[in-house]
C-alpha cells in the first residue's frame, strides 16, 4: 500500500458560543491514500463539513482548529503561512460545495469563474482559457465553447454542478474534497455527476473525499468510508465490508434506514429512535448510548475508542454488532427504541 | 449589397444572452421618469459643454443689457443687475452644477468603496474605527464641517468639491460595507477562498461587481444632493467665488430685487430645480432597473 497523501492527526475543532463551547470536531483521525475515493457520512450537525473545512483552513468564524495535525506531504497544513495555505488550496486541495446555485458568483461569466481558478495559481489567461473548454468538455457540459460565456443563472442545476467541478479539477488538484456534492440536484442529475466523479476519479488518479448523509452515495462512488457522529469518528473501514458486516450500532441503523428495493413486503423501514445530540453538552460515555438498542452499563460512563473489529476496519463500540448478533438476537429485533434490546435504561442503573 | 449578405449569414441563430447590464438598460428604457431625466441630463451636459466654447453673451461682460430687465428676445432670461446676460450665466453655471456633483461623487466613491469593503471584509480594528469614524461624520452638522473647510481650504471649486465629499463619503462606506458584511458570507465567496483567491481578488473580483448596483444607485442620488449642497453654499457666499456663474449664486443676487426682477431669481432656480428632479427620477428608475426582484 502507498503512503497516505494526507495525514490527518486529532483534529479538534471547536466553536465558541456564548453558551458555551461547542465541538464540532473532537478528536477525527484517518489517512487518505493517492487516488482512492473516501467517503464521510453522518447526520447534519455530525462534523463531517467542519472536518473538510478544517482541512483547508476555512472554518468559519467563530470556529477554530484548536488542535491536531493535517499533514498534506508532510507538511502541516494547519502550521503554515496564509500565504502558503492559500497556495495549497484549489491547486493541491480543491473543494466543490453543496449548492451550485449559489457557489457561483452570479455577476460573472461561468467560464470566466473556471479560468479564475488558474490564474489564482499562475497561469497565464490564453492558457486558462483554453483549458477552460476542455474542462468543460471534460465535465461533459455540451457546446462547452458556447456556454463558456453564459451566466450562472443561464445553465440548469446539473451544468452548474459540472461547472463547479471543472473548477475544481482545473489545478489538477491531488484531493478533490466535495461537500455534498449531489444534495440540491434532483435524482437523474445526481446519478450523472456521482458517474462522473467515479470516472474521473478513475482516469485523473484525483483522490476524492466525498462528504455526504446519503449511505446511496458512498456505496456508489467510494472504496472506503468513514461513519461519523457526535463530532467523531464511530466506524471506518472499506465500503463493502461496512455493508455487509457493520460493527457500529449507529452504521448498522443507518444502513437500516435506507429503503431497499428488494425489501420483503412486511419489512418496515426504521428510523433511528432520538435525536442528534446536542454537542454544547455531549452525552457521557458513548455519545450514541442515549439512541443504542444495544447500550450497556459501560456505555453510559465510558468513552470507547476505536479499536480493530475486522482487518481494515475500525469501530468505536463496547458491545459491537457482532455480540448484539449473537447475544441480544439484533437480526430479529423489532423494537429499536434506546436501551431496547440489551434492557438497559438509565433508571436501573443508577 | 455583398457586405449586407455576409452581415446576415454571420449572425448568431441563438439570441444574444442578455447580460446583467443590457437587461437592467432594457428595464430603464421602459422607466418613462427616469428616460426624461436621461434626456433633459443630457441636454444639460450638451449646454455645460456648449458654453465653454460658445454663449450668446460673454459670461463675465457687464453692461450687455439694462440692468434689472425681464425677458426680451436679445436676452431670453433676462439681464442681472450688472447688466450681465442671464441665459449666458445659466449655461456657465450648469459647468459648475455638473462638476460640482459629478467630482463630489467620484470622490465620494473613491473614498468610501475601498474603507467600505476593507472594512466589512476584514471586519476587526479596522471596521470598529471605520464604523466609529461614520458615526461621528454623522453626529457633526454637515454644514458646519463644510464651512469649517471652506474657511480653512479657502473657497475655490475643488475646495469645494472636497468640503461636499468630507460631508458625505459615510453614506456611501456605510452602504458598502453593508453590502460586504452580506456578501462576504455568501457561498461563492466561500468558494473563492477555497480555490485559492487572494482577499484582494476576492473583494474587487466577487464581492465588488455584487455591489455595484447598490452603488451605482447610491451615487447617482449622491450627485444631487451634492449640487444643492453647493448651490446652498453659493447661496449663503460661501460656494465658488464670483465673477464665477453659480445657479445658487445667481438666485443669492437675484433675491434683494425680486419684485423688480424675478427673472434673476426664477431662471436659476427652475434649472436647478429640474436638474436635482432628474438626478432623481433616474435614480429612482436605476433602482427598480437594477432590484433583482423587480424582473418584468
Amino acid at each position: 500500500m502507498p503512503s497516505p497523501i494526507l495525514k490527518v492527526k486529532d483534529l479538534q475543532t471547536q466553536f465558541l458560543t456564548h453558551d458555551g463551547i461547542v465541538k464540532a470536531v473532537d478528536g477525527v483521525s484517518f489517512d487518505l491514500y493517492p487516488g482512492e475515493s473516501l467517503g464521510i457520512v453522518g447526520e447534519s450537525g455530525s462534523g463531517k463539513s467542519i472536518t473538510a473545512l478544517s482541512i483547508l483552513r476555512l472554518v468559519p468564524d467563530p470556529g477554530r482548529v484548536v488542535s491536531g495535525k493535517v499533514l498534506f506531504h508532510d507538511k502541516d497544513l494547519l502550521q503554515i503561512s496564509d500565504e502558503e495555505i492559500r497556495e495549497i488550496r484549489g491547486r493541491d486541495i480543491a473543494m466543490i460545495f453543496q449548492d451550485p446555485q449559489s457557489s457561483l458568483n452570479p455577476v460573472l461569466r461561468t467560464g470566466f469563474q473556471v479560468d479564475e481558478a488558474m490564474l489564482a495559481h499562475g497561469k497565464s489567461k490564453a492558457e486558462a482559457r483554453s483549458r477552460t473548454i476542455e474542462l468543460l468538455n471534460k465535465v461533459r457540459i455540451p457546446a462547452a465553447a458556447s456556454r463558456y460565456k453564459d451566466f450562472p443563472h443561464q445553465l440548469s442545476g446539473g451544468m452548474r454542478q459540472r461547472a463547479m467541478i471543472a473548477m475544481g479539477l482545473a489545478n489538477a488538484p491531488a484531493i478533490l474534497i466535495a461537500d455534498e456534492p449531489t444534495t440540491a440536484l434532483d435524482v437523474t442529475v445526481q446519478a450523472q455527476i456521482l458517474e462522473l466523479l467515479t470516472d474521473l476519479n478513475r482516469e485523473l488518479g484525483t483522490a476524492i473525499v466525498m462528504i455526504t448523509h446519503n449511505m446511496g452515495v458512498v456505496a456508489g462512488l467510494c472504496s472506503r468510508v468513514i461513519v461519523m457522529y457526535a463530532g467523531q469518528i464511530v466506524e471506518q473501514g472499506p465500503v463493502d465490508q461496512i455493508f455487509e458486516n457493520p460493527q457500529h450500532p449507529y452504521t448498522w441503523s443507518l444502513l437500516k434506514s435506507i429503503p431497499r428495493v428488494d425489501a420483503l413486503r412486511h419489512e418496515r423501514l426504521r428510523s433511528i429512535e432520538g435525536i442528534a445530540p446536542d454537542l454544547l453538552h455531549p452525552p457521557s460515555g458513548c455519545r450514541f448510548h442515549p439512541r443504542c438498542p444495544f447500550r450497556v452499563e459501560k456505555c453510559f460512563t465510558d468513552e470507547p475508542l476505536l479499536q480493530e473489529v475486522a482487518p481494515g476496519q475500525v469501530a468505536a463500540c463496547w458491545v459491537t454488532m457482532e455480540r448484539a448478533r449473537k447475544e441480544m438476537g439484533a437480526d430479529e429485533l423489532v423494537d429499536i427504541r434506546p436501551g431496547a434490546a440489551s434492557g438497559v435504561h438509565p433508571g436501573e442503573i443508577i | 449589397m455583398a457586405a449586407t449578405a455576409a452581415a446576415v449569414i454571420t449572425r448568431p441563430i441563438a439570441p444574444e444572452q442578455a447580460s446583467l447590464w443590457s437587461d437592467a438598460w432594457r428595464r430603464l428604457r421602459r422607466n418613462r421618469l427616469a428616460l426624461a431625466g436621461v434626456i433633459y441630463l443630457t441636454f444639460v451636459l450638451i449646454i455645460a459643454l456648449v458654453a465653454i466654447v460658445w454663449t450668446p453673451y460673454s459670461t463675465f461682460r457687464v453692461g450687455v443689457g439694462i440692468p434689472y430687465s425681464g425677458p426680451s428676445s436679445q436676452h431670453w432670461f433676462g439681464v442681472d443687475g450688472l447688466g450681465r446676460d442671464t441665459l449666458s450665466r445659466l449655461m456657465a453655471g450648469a459647468q459648475v452644477s455638473l462638476i460640482v456633483g459629478v467630482g463630489t461623487q467620484v470622490l465620494v466613491l473613491a473614498i468610501g468603496v475601498p474603507i467600505g469593503l476593507a472594512a466589512g471584509y476584514f471586519r476587526g480594528l479596522f471596521d470598529q474605527v471605520v464604523s466609529f469614524l461614520i458615526n461621528l461624520f454623522y453626529g457633526i452638522p454637515d454644514l458646519l464641517v463644510a464651512l469649517i473647510l471652506v474657511f480653512l481650504l479657502g473657497p475655490s471649486l475643488t475646495n469645494i468639491i472636497i468640503a461636499i465629499a468630507v460631508t458625505r463619503w459615510m453614506d456611501m462606506a456605510r452602504l458598502v460595507r453593508g453590502q460586504t458584511l452580506s456578501l462576504r458570507e455568501r457561498e461563492f465567496v466561500e468558494a473563492a477562498r477555497a480555490a485559492g483567491a487572494k482577499p484582494a481578488k476576492i473583494l474587487v473580483g466577487h464581492i465588488l461587481p455584487n455591489a455595484l448596483g447598490p452603488i451605482i444607485i447610491q451615487a447617482t442620488f449622491g450627485i444631487p444632493a451634492a449640487i444643492l449642497f453647493e448651490a446652498f453654499l453659493s447661496f449663503l457666499g460661501l460656494g465658488v467665488p464670483p465673477p464665477t456663474p453659480t445657479w445658487g449664486g445667481m438666485a443669492a443676487e437675484g433675491i434683494v430685487t425680486i419684485r423688480i426682477s424675478p427673472a434673476m431669481v426664477i431662471a436659476p432656480s427652475i434649472a436647478l430645480s429640474l436638474t436635482l428632479m432628474a438626478f432623481n427620477f433616474l435614480g429612482d428608475g436605476l433602482r427598480d432597473a437594477l432590484d433583482p426582484r423587480g424582473r418584468r
